[in-house]
């Protein structure tokens, strides 16, 4: 009789605690969700608070885990980026991010190679991505990897690529020269030493870059950015021969076309993809914008193309 | 079965043999035993989930770099698990069998001091051997996985995993040190401190290059060359990029090891010899 009594209770208990927890859980999810709202809200940028650590510092505190923390840090700034992007209406390049103020990107990939400076890829997250924010750390940062690591010849290729954008095509050929030197290093890094002297500022150059980027790239955003870059570069030889169509027509019927369908069979002979309306397709596949009665031909806001 | 019944389990051996060397083996394995019995290798299971999450998940966060992420994860939480066990089940050791009073069976039995804290010394050794070689096979079929392929970091992380088990069993050594004459706290709290301060070692040479003062030359100069050198074990960075370290380097290393456990048990043997238990 006392066993039962006792076992009953034990299982009184047992119930009861089980409550407790249940209950307890659920009043704090409750709870938290509550408080959240109750926070006053943080402007998308409010988070751009300082680094609390320098790289050296952060180096010597962590430990023998300075690679670990280098990838938290690498993560970090990834998410960084990504978070901004995200909080922005507008879609951006990766190599044009200056509207979005990214102030903590250059610290954050400082400390990412001050922590493991073998770490190649925010080398290359640096030389594409800050140079539209602050070219003059792009390079600090990219010579610093150099200095580093002096046998990573693709280092030179991102540092030649930041002196091209900003068409200091004597440096960027010099460069890509000094790349070129290493051991390893592929041939057309010296054909690229020549084409930046030669011509440094035309559209081949300017797709021998971004191919060879798209080629040597393990990084999907960097990867995503060389082949957008591409399509523009298309995109702007596809617009010339376009606006050649355009300026005949012009010539011929003394005013330029209100709408595509107008000069659509003269695409249609030149093989020019178009959609049902006549209009000519961009290389992502969208149509182009013909400004009506002028011959300004202008991609399509939806397209992937970057219009800068 | 405790460590006093243990040696009288090998006592025939022990009066026929090399009894040293039984003994020493009678309490290691003992102390192994207890380990597994104290369910310390069941942080492996933590690590198992830390590395499955990681390889599943950290492909997206980490922008393709998965490999290294593994590589840089799975060896520092190897590190600091092992630095873990060190400590905690070090300073324990010699500990609990005073405070339950075993130690009284041991020392009536023909052991002395000195194999009783090798014997302590080599069970964790074993237990962190266990503990550290499990660990690895999980990061190398997480590259695997990963990878979808034989990986060559499967191979290049395996000397970065030896240099990690000598400094764990460095690390041990000095947690014995310290539990031989200290209460367990303290002795956690001062093998911590050494931990740290090992890693150190070059802020230490460089602190001794740019004093001023000659006392404090002396001073940071004498604590480089006393305090174990752990920077020299911190080979996961560069196994995260696939380089190894040369059989030359290792070889250095594992002969400092060697000579310094030799240097501090030695002592601790000292220490112990003279405690008085009563």
């Amino acid at each position: 009789m006392t066993i039962s009594t006792d076992s009953k209770n034990n299982r009184m208990k047992t119930a009861m605690l089980a409550l407790v927890v249940v209950v307890g859980m659920t009043t704090a999810v409750l709870l938290a969700r509550r408080i959240d709202t109750l926070r006053p809200t943080v402007a998308a940028n409010a988070d751009d608070e300082s680094l609390y650590l320098d790289g050296k510092t952060a180096r010597r505190i962590s430990l023998a885990f300075n690679g670990l923390t280098a990838d938290w840090y690498w993560m970090r700034s990834l998410q960084y980026v990504g978070r901004k992007m995200l909080n922005h209406p507008r879609d951006f390049p990766i190599d044009n991010l200056r509207e979005l103020d990214v102030k903590l990107l250059a610290p954050l990939l400082d400390t990412t190679t001050t922590l493991d400076p073998e770490f190649l890829e925010p080398y290359e997250y640096a030389a594409i991505v800050l140079p539209s924010i602050d070219v003059q750390e792009a390079i600090r940062i990219t010579q610093k990897g150099i200095q580093a690591n002096p046998n990573a010849w693709r280092l030179y290729q991102h540092l030649g690529y930041i002196y091209w954008q900003q068409q200091d095509y004597q440096a960027a050929g010099e460069t890509y020269g000094r790349g070129a030197k290493i051991p390893g290093a592929p041939a057309w890094m010296q054909a690229m030493k020549a084409k930046m002297a030669a011509e440094g500022g035309s559209r081949s150059t300017a797709r021998e870059i971004y191919t060879r980027m798209y080629e040597q790239s393990g990084e999907e955003q960097v990867r995503n950015m060389a082949r957008k870059r591409l399509l523009q570069l298309d995109s702007l030889d596809q617009r010339d021969g376009l606006s050649r169509v355009l300026s005949a027509f012009q010539a011929r019927a003394g005013k330029c076309p209100n709408t595509w369908k107008e000069i659509e069979p003269i695409f249609r002979a030149l093989r020019v993809p178009v959609d049902a309306s006549g209009a000519p397709l961009d290389p992502a596949g969208v149509p182009y914008v013909l400004r009506s009665g002028t011959c300004e031909i202008q991609l399509d806001p939806k397209s992937a193309i970057p219009a800068k | 079965m405790d460590t006093a019944a243990s040696i009288t389990q090998s006592k025939t051996r022990t009066e026929t043999r090399h009894g040293r060397f039984w003994r020493i083996r009678a309490i290691a394995r003992n102390a192994f035993r207890e380990a597994v019995r104290d369910r310390v290798l069941y942080n492996l299971v933590l690590f198992v989930l830390l590395l499955t999450g990681a390889s599943i998940f950290i492909g997206e966060l980490s922008g393709g770099q998965e490999r290294k992420v593994i590589v840089d994860l799975g060896l520092s939480a190897m590190l600091l698990f092992g630095v873990f066990i060190a400590i905690f089940v070090g300073v324990g050791l010699v500990y609990k069998e005073i405070e339950r009073r075993t130690i009284y069976a041991v020392f009536s039995k023909p052991v002395g001091r000195g194999e009783f804290l090798l014997g302590k010394y080599f069970g964790l050794c074993l237990t962190l051997l266990v503990n550290v070689l499990v660990m690895a096979v999980g990061v190398s079929l997480a590259l695997a996985y990963v990878s979808r392929a034989l990986d060559p970091l499967i191979l290049t992380i395996w000397p970065a995993v030896l240099l990690i088990y000598i400094e764990l069993v460095l690390l041990t050594a000095i947690a014995l040190f310290f539990s031989s004459f200290s209460s367990p706290a303290l002795s956690a709290l001062l093998t911590f401190m050494v931990f740290v301060i090992g890693h150190f070692s070059a802020d230490l040479k460089s602190l001794a290059a740019s004093s001023g003062s000659t006392g404090a030359r002396w001073l940071f100069t004498g604590l480089y060359y006393l305090l174990p050198n752990l920077a020299n074990y911190s080979f996961i960075t560069p196994a995260a990029h696939g380089r190894a370290p040369s059989a030359g380097f290792v070889f250095a290393t594992a002969l400092y090891a060697l000579v310094y456990i030799a240097v501090i048990l030695s002592i601790a043997t000292l220490v112990f010899s003279r405690r008085n238990f009563k």
